[in-house]
């Protein structure tokens, strides 16, 4: 049996019997995801298209999946989602200025060794598949942050209703507090995770701090972390404030009407 | 300015004292990083000029069409026995640049110089990286400033804690690399008791809450990790495509596992705290909540974080190999393929994380709920 069948059957089974429907939904939602990555892939194929939009509405989509399907359409979720696109918006211009920059396209010298079969001329623009990269690592992470912050706010509002935005913002604000260091954790381990057998591999060649440093696989590696680490610390203050502005303001019309 | 001043007096001393100590650390840094040259021993230079010198167009078997530019750099150097003198070097740059880069006056970069017995004659040389060491401290400095603004005392605390924990990695890998005897499994085991141990007290002190999402990650990620060893032994390892791996020289399904064992481990642990601090919050606004309303609502919690969580390993992991992806693709290989060879690893991470990340939802619920029934007691 294949390994990759049995760990998914063995998710799923695990997902229904703790999570229930919800569950089920959360297991349908990576495979959903998987599918957008797939089909991003295959429009980023294309040179005629510009791989940032194409991006940018996978990222629409895949938000969609992670807030709406999972979650349902709510006043949380909806102002988690305004959020997540307008974090994505920033660090799209921000990630576009420093791949350009720092040149960390495509392939590094030491990954090149296993792709020598392969032409690599292939008419696509590496440097904005690059953006690509480096946001789509984070959206989840910039979801789950923004969910995670508008859902507490809510509470808070359900349970006192006559709090001022001002008020409404703050207690938003030392709830994310709180998450900040374990989301910017998650993706820290993640990625090293993934990058350990590179590693290794740089501390066996005895690699100088130098070499390492400047070398392409590493400094994207890094970057790309940073770059998610700083849409995860973004998007706090980003839901914050909107979930704040909308919450009270809807208080406000409702009491006009 | 007015904002700048009535924001100032606001702050109180201390406040002062931190933001001098950032500010100086800042401006050190970048001054060190933009003249650090003498302390490469390869050479570096800066463009000065640059033009192309010939195009050409290029197609290959499957149909993709594709420029090929020459380009002629002058470079002057910056460090070395031939420091102040111009270089001249050639590039070679494609439209996709999937392996090569198109260079602009002012880009920095790492040179070997060519030998010559000749004097008076131009220096010439090849080009060898591209310094990159300013942009990830720029980069860095970013990312530490956005921490501190919206993060404040936390925002230091977690930045301190992901230092650490980058510290110690390196360490762990630097014992791996020496005694190659110990198994990388027993180091990573206990190199994952520190990091939970540290994460988790930085992010939240001393506290029965840190207590019982440290216990919580732990059998978490045990769990976890035996469930996947079990499945790799059941299934004979079928369907896992190790070559990406194979340019180490170490037994890389070891190193796999252990790579799969700290990469769910901070999501474990963002799920163990989450557990614990929620369920005790709901104690603490009512010491005299029922074990069966404390059970439901951190079952709701759990359902709740399942789904976001389990996605972002997800795309973590997959993302990285999108570049991958397309070569493939364009270069005219099968479907099934190629996502088995470039996405069954990465799948089974994501998988055997998302798998750590459930099981970690009843592990936290079950031992936040002994703390809290020891709390209780001692009442």
């Amino acid at each position: 049996m294949n390994v990759l069948v049995l760990l998914g059957g063995i998710l799923l089974l695990l997902m229904t019997i703790i999570g229930g429907r919800k569950g089920v939904r959360s297991f349908f939602a990576l495979f959903f995801n998987f599918a957008v990555i797939i089909i991003t892939v295959i429009l980023l194929c294309s040179p005629d298209i510009n791989p940032v939009i194409v991006t940018l509405f996978a990222c629409v989509v895949i938000s969609c999946i992670n807030l709406f399907y999972i979650n349902g359409v709510n006043s949380k979720t909806k102002t988690a989602f305004l959020s997540t696109i307008i974090c994505i918006v920033i660090l799209l211009l921000f990630i576009i200025f420093v791949t350009n920059k720092s040149m960390i396209q495509g392939f590094g010298e030491e990954e090149i060794g296993e792709l020598g079969a392969f032409s690599l001329l292939v008419e696509v623009d590496f440097v904005k598949i690059a953006v690509s990269v480096i946001i789509m690592s984070t959206i989840g992470a910039i979801t789950d942050t923004a969910i995670a912050v508008s859902s507490p706010m809510r509470e808070i509002h359900y349970h006192h209703p006559d709090i001022s935005r001002k008020e409404l913002f703050l207690s938003g604000l030392s709830i994310a507090r709180d998450i900040l260091g374990t989301s910017a954790n998650t993706l820290f381990f993640a990625f090293f995770g993934g990058y350990l057998a590179l590693l290794i591999w740089f501390k066996d060649l005895s690699y100088s701090v130098g070499d390492i440093v400047n070398s392409k696989i590493f400094s994207a590696e890094i970057i790309t972390i940073l770059c998610a680490g700083i849409g995860v610390t973004l998007v706090i203050p980003i839901t914050t404030w909107i979930t704040a502005y909308f919450f009270v303001r809807n208080k406000e019309t409702n009491e006009k009407v | 300015m007015n904002l700048v001043g009535s924001i100032y007096k606001k702050m109180s001393s201390k406040d002062k004292v931190i933001i001098a100590i950032v500010l100086c650390c800042f401006i050190g840094s970048v001054i060190f990083v933009f003249n650090n040259y003498s302390f490469y021993d390869k050479p570096i230079a800066k463009i000065v000029h640059t033009n192309i010198e010939d195009v050409v167009k290029v197609s290959d078997i499957n149909g993709n069409e594709d420029t090929l530019y020459t380009q002629h750099i002058i470079a002057k150097l910056l460090n070395g026995e031939e420091k102040g003198k111009e270089i001249h070097l050639t590039n070679e740059y494609s439209q996709s640049k999937a392996y090569d880069h198109e260079f602009q006056i002012g880009n920095e970069l790492f040179v070997k110089i060519d030998q010559s017995d000749k004097k008076d004659v131009d220096l010439t040389g090849t080009i060898q990286e591209v310094k990159r060491d300013k942009y990830l401290l720029l980069i860095g400095w970013v990312f530490i400033i956005v921490l501190l603004i919206v993060g404040k005392k936390q925002g230091l605390f977690s930045f301190i804690s992901l230092v650490f924990n980058a510290i110690l990695l390196s360490y762990a890998l630097d014992v791996y690399i020496h005694n190659s005897s110990q198994s990388l499994l027993w180091i990573c085991g206990i190199s994952v008791i520190l990091f939970t141990v540290i994460s988790l007290l930085l992010a939240n002190g001393l506290n029965e809450k840190t207590y019982a999402a440290i216990i919580a990650t732990l059998l978490g990620t045990f769990v976890s990790l035996l469930i996947t060893y079990l499945v790799l032994l059941v299934t004979g390892e079928k369907g896992l495509r190790y070559e990406e791996m194979q340019f180490i020289t170490r037994p890389y399904r070891m190193v796999f596992m252990a790579g799969l064992f700290l990469g769910s481990l901070g999501a474990v642990m963002d799920v163990a705290i989450t557990m614990s601090s929620s369920i005790f919050g709901l104690y603490e606004k009512n010491n005299y909540i029922s074990v069966k309303a404390l059970i439901k609502s951190g079952m709701e919690i759990g359902k709740d974080i399942m789904g976001t969580m389990t996605n972002i390993l997800f795309f973590a992991y997959v993302s990285g190999s999108i570049p991958t992806l397309i070569l493939y693709f364009k270069n005219a290989s099968p479907f099934g393929y190629t996502i088995s060879l470039t996405l069954s690893l990465e799948l089974a991470r994501a998988l055997a994380g998302g798998i750590g990340i459930v099981l970690t939802i009843p592990i936290g619920l079950y031992t936040t709920l002994f703390f809290v029934n020891r709390k209780r007691a001692k009442l």
